[in-house]
């Protein structure tokens, strides 16, 4: 079972933060990933969004302060440069900026073939959100 | 714009996604080369609630942003290729996912929600199409995009070992 609802279903592991602020987050992108099956049928591609999940996710593991209620609220900006394909090993060294209430953590993301894309996102502390309120719209 | 309809089979001709990761159900307006307005519906029945535990939250039912950043992509992608389809990943000619900068998620969606994405080509190059997009549910907008990028590329670019190609949108 898991927490949260998301489309990447391996395990992201955190390596750690640097003395310089620095955190390694890395994952296996397995061939059981469940967007395979459609992305694409025969010839199977690991979405760029999954790879912003990726970031997204091992960014919340390494927010800063104890609350750990930060919510991914927008994408900066993300560039790829090369596909992802399954078995491949995917790691990044993101950096986390806090200002007040929101935050923003950047990183290169590295497989094989180098540098897979640069990723910049932007998060907000969720007390500070009307995310908070729990009903329905 | 071009008053019209184009459901799921339509879909399937135009775009090489497939279940899981067909995120768009129908078109409901296009104005090739212009814009484009598509909707998703988003339900419980998607794997990605598969592994959710039953005791979760409402809130823990939050459709993952960056899946409501892919169906705004494909929401590009047919508008971007709405005259020349390029429904085979393994074509000739492939359409990337090249970047995207300036999305802000404003509001959440949860099952039972129909989102709706109104895609904007702004500038168009060579093999490069810049886009805009906002997605709305009911009368809320719950993300904004300010620059979404498709680009093209010749199909034997793609082959997994060669370098300088990216993500396919």
């Amino acid at each position: 079972m898991s927490p949260v609802c998301t489309p990447v279903a391996g395990r992201i592991e955190h390596g750690g933060t640097a003395p310089d602020g620095t955190t390694l987050v890395s994952m296996t992108v397995g061939p059981e990933e469940p967007v395979f099956p459609g992305h694409y049928p025969g010839f199977p591609i690991f979405p760029g969004v999954c790879v912003i999940e990726f970031l997204h996710r091992g960014a919340l593991a390494a927010a800063p302060g104890p609350d750990h209620t930060w919510v991914l609220s927008g994408i900066e900006s993300a560039r790829f440069m090369h596909p992802v394909l399954p078995g491949d090993p995917l790691t990044a060294e993101l950096t986390w900026r806090r200002d007040g209430a929101s935050g923003r953590c950047s990183a290169a993301v590295t497989g094989p073939r180098g540098t897979i894309a640069r990723i910049a996102l932007r998060f907000e502390d969720r007390i500070a959100l009307r995310f908070e309120d729990e009903g329905a719209r | 714009m071009t008053g019209m309809s184009a459901g799921v089979a339509e879909l399937k001709r135009r775009l090489p996604h497939r279940h899981p990761m067909l995120l768009l159900d129908r078109v409901v307006r296009v104005e090739p080369g212009a814009r484009l307005i598509a909707r998703k519906a988003v339900t419980c029945n998607e794997p990605w609630y598969e592994r959710l535990a039953d005791d979760a939250a409402e809130r823990d039912h939050d459709y993952p942003a960056v899946l409501l950043v892919e169906s705004c992509c494909q929401a590009a992608g047919l508008l971007a290729t709405w005259d020349a389809p390029v429904p085979d990943a393994r074509g000739d000619r492939v359409m990337l996912f090249g970047g995207i900068s300036g999305v802000r998620f404003t509001g959440r969606v949860r099952p039972g929600d129909v989102v709706e994405h109104q895609v904007r080509l702004v500038r168009s190059f060579a093999d490069t199409v810049l886009f805009e997009g906002r997605s709305t549910v009911g009368d809320e907008t719950v993300m904004e995009i300010e620059q979404l990028v498709i680009a093209f590329r010749p199909g034997s670019g793609l082959a997994p070992a060669t370098p300088a190609t990216a993500d396919r949108a």
